[in-house]
């Protein structure tokens, strides 16, 4: 059986995830995917966790907007999409996904009561790992959203993208009850009544006796809002290991970004996640057969400036080279490495690909489609 | 270059370097505490987080694959390096408040309070705050501190900031009590630009300069004083106007082994201009080592930034 190449997980798997290093183009890449899918009629949503708010610049969409906002119709079509085709794009505010969560879990007073707690007015800051469940709850909302076909996720850099893969996890370890029981009073059980008055004690020692209770109301209140975040989280979770995901993979040439990728690759197969494959972003791959400047052959006229840039352009053009054979090599050992992955290469886009004529170069890149220009 | 200002680090405690991810923070966070103990401190090189994944990122400039939380010797010139841990400064913070006896021994030993840890409100940050401000304050027996300069691998920009805003943030929501008490300690650290200072690594493109220049405005934001920017890899450029533009024409009709160093030449001037107009802050240009992904250079890079380095310094 031949493993999917790019093409058919951009047009059947409903979420793509994208990991990386920092600094390796992953939001470009992210942006890049989600507009080849929407080229070819699929209705998409890619969303950034990325605080930087790259994303947000290059799609004309605003940071603070509570719900995905549309790409401008006459944008889509300059850049080819066409219906019933969509490019959404959305930056998480995990503060903004709490928030909505606790007024519909809770009654008006309580909600109310909660949203003013100082522990919770801060809860993306406080609560570890808050901004990954907020991630999860908004991609749950999103897949069972019947306007998008596909969600292209970008993620925080890799080691953090592992923690929004544990998220699940430490939110059952918030959950376990017999660790909240010891911190919220009320229990008849003497053993535990004991338990909760030494916790107290230490507590009060640590935070004062007034931070204290606001953290025990904290602690009462969020875990309803966490426990509802958490069915998600399971069923999410679920769904991440299942045929309708993939784990992309981003990575550079350089040395550190590919230790990165290697790290969350192992990973990704130890959580038994669907591995996509590789994109090896910055690569020189695809200039290996140009020529050196000396062999130009320069007009009879050409002037000095050009012969001296020539002669210089020379010395840069040797290194430059080489590393356009190292990335080939390069290439091919991350199609080893992705076995039944697919790894391909997006050249370096010197002026970044902050414009969409750019992403589209770079989405047709994606599908093996080079008849599209990059602005190089 | 004559025109460019001093690093001003030996007179300051604390060196955070900050940056998002990819930019070269390690090396230059390795490379300035290398400067700065060769210039005769008593230097801590610090990573926050635990050595994910296996391996230590700045343990690796000095040939060690792990380092722990304690400081331990890195190389001459009595440098010395560890891992900020947030168990570690959940455990000193647990210590400072609880008496020595049954109650921090069944605090230090319970399951309970340990899952607690790893699970609530903002204790993780708390850790790795406790722990710095641990490290900090560690003196000999005749009252001189441990470090003279602590210099502090930050993490990516978002989490850098998340840090930085903990003070305030705590001190909002729990007003007094000892955790208030430990911010304030830290805050007069990290808050008092003469013992404080964050130095800012980009590279020199575009996106990159923007994120410098929003990074700037956010630790501003937090009372934390950016000293200035350490602009990394910029490319040798050996062309003069005329050549620069001889080129690009000729470029444009035929692309040759040598066009993307030359675009990357052109990108790297525009974003400097830019990074510029942009700030008042000190710019330090940090050329880069030519072919600097090839096997053969990789082992020249680590020298040729503390030279760098050690030369803003003095």
């Amino acid at each position: 059986m031949t493993a999917p190449g790019l093409p058919e997980l951009l047009a059947e798997r409903r979420v793509l995830v994208v990991c990386g290093a920092g600094g390796v183009g992953k939001t470009t890449t992210s942006a890049s995917l989600a507009l080849a899918a929407a080229r070819t009629g699929r209705r998409v949503l890619v969303i950034t966790i990325d605080p930087s708010k790259r994303l947000a610049q290059t799609l004309g969409v605003s940071p603070d907007a509570p719900e995905p906002t549309v790409l401008a119709p006459e944008r889509q079509e300059a850049v080819g999409i066409r219906e019933p085709g969509c490019l959404s794009a959305w930056m998480l505010d995990p503060q903004a996904v709490a928030d909505r969560t606790v007024r519909r879990l809770l009654s008006d007073a309580a909600a109310e009561r909660l949203l003013n707690n100082r522990l919770y007015r801060n809860v993306s800051q406080v609560v570890a790992g808050m901004q990954e469940y907020a991630a999860v709850e908004a991609l749950h909302g999103f897949v069972q959203d019947d306007r998008y076909d596909l969600v292209v996720l970008d993620t925080p850099p890799s080691r953090d993208a592992l923690r929004f893969l544990d998220a699940p996890s430490r939110a059952g370890m918030f959950l376990d009850r017999r660790v909240l029981r010891v911190f919220v009073p009320g229990s008849e059980n003497p053993i535990r009544k004991a338990a909760t008055k030494m916790v107290e004690t230490l507590l009060d020692l640590g935070l004062g006796a007034a931070a204290r209770e606001e953290l025990q109301h904290f602690i009462t209140r969020f875990e309803q809002v966490l426990t509802y975040l958490n069915r998600n989280q399971v069923e999410m979770r679920r769904f991440f290991a299942s045929r309708e995901a993939s784990f992309l993979l981003v990575a550079s040439p350089a040395q550190e970004a590919l230790e990165e990728a290697y790290y969350f690759e192992t990973k990704t197969r130890e959580l038994g996640l669907p591995f996509g494959g590789y994109v090896l972003n910055r690569s020189l791959d695809g200039t290996v057969g140009r020529p050196m400047p000396e062999e130009v052959t320069l007009a009879p006229d050409a002037s000095p400036a050009v012969r001296s840039a020539i002669a210089k352009l020379s010395r840069l053009a040797v290194a430059e080279r080489d590393r356009a054979r190292r990335h080939q090599d390069l290439l091919e050992e991350l199609g080893r490495r992705a076995g039944q992955g697919f790894a391909l290469a997006l050249p370096e886009l010197p002026a970044g690909a902050s414009d969409l004529e750019a992403l589209v170069g770079l989405a047709g890149r994606l599908v093996g489609d080079t008849s599209l220009p990059l602005a190089v | 270059m004559s025109d460019t200002p001093r690093m001003d680090v030996l007179s300051r405690r604390i060196h955070l370097v900050t940056g998002k991810g990819g930019v070269g923070r390690t090396s230059l966070a390795a490379a300035l505490a290398w400067a700065a103990a060769r210039e005769g401190k008593r230097v801590l090189l610090t990573q926050i987080g635990d050595a994910e994944g296996g391996y230590s990122a700045i343990g690796r400039k000095f040939g060690r694959d792990q380092l722990t939380p304690d400081p331990e010797p890195l190389g001459p010139d009595g440098l010395r390096g560890c891992h900020v841990w947030a168990t570690r400064g959940q455990e000193q913070f647990a210590r400072s408040v609880i008496p020595a006896g049954p109650l921090i021994r069944a605090a230090l030993n319970s399951k309970v309070l340990r899952k607690f840890a790893t699970a609530v409100p903002s204790l993780h940050e708390l850790g790795v705050f406790y722990h710095l401000l641990t490290l900090l304050e560690a003196q000999h027996e005749d009252g001189r501190p441990e470090h003279e300069v602590v210099v502090a691998d930050m993490p990516a920009t978002g989490q850098t900031l998340a840090l930085t805003s903990l003070p305030d943030i705590l001190l909002d929501a729990l007003p007094d009590g000892p955790i208030p008490k430990a911010m304030r300690r830290g805050q007069a650290y990290l808050n008092d630009p003469a013992k404080t200072a964050a130095w800012v690594v980009t590279l020199p493109e575009l996106l990159p300069v923007t994120e410098a220049l929003e990074l700037i405005d956010g630790l501003r934001a937090t009372r934390v004083h950016p000293a200035g920017i350490l602009l990394n890899r910029i490319p040798e450029d050996p062309f003069d106007a005329d050549e620069r533009r001889a080129l690009s024409a000729l470029l444009l009709e035929q692309p040759l082994h040598g066009s993307a160093a030359f675009h990357r030449i052109g990108v790297a001037r525009a974003a400097e201009e830019r990074l510029r107009s942009g700030t008042d802050l000190p710019i330090f240009p940090i050329t880069e080592v030519p072919d600097a992904d090839s096997p053969r250079t990789e082992a020249a890079i680590e020298p040729m930034l503390r030279d760098q380095l050690a030369s803003f310094l003095s």
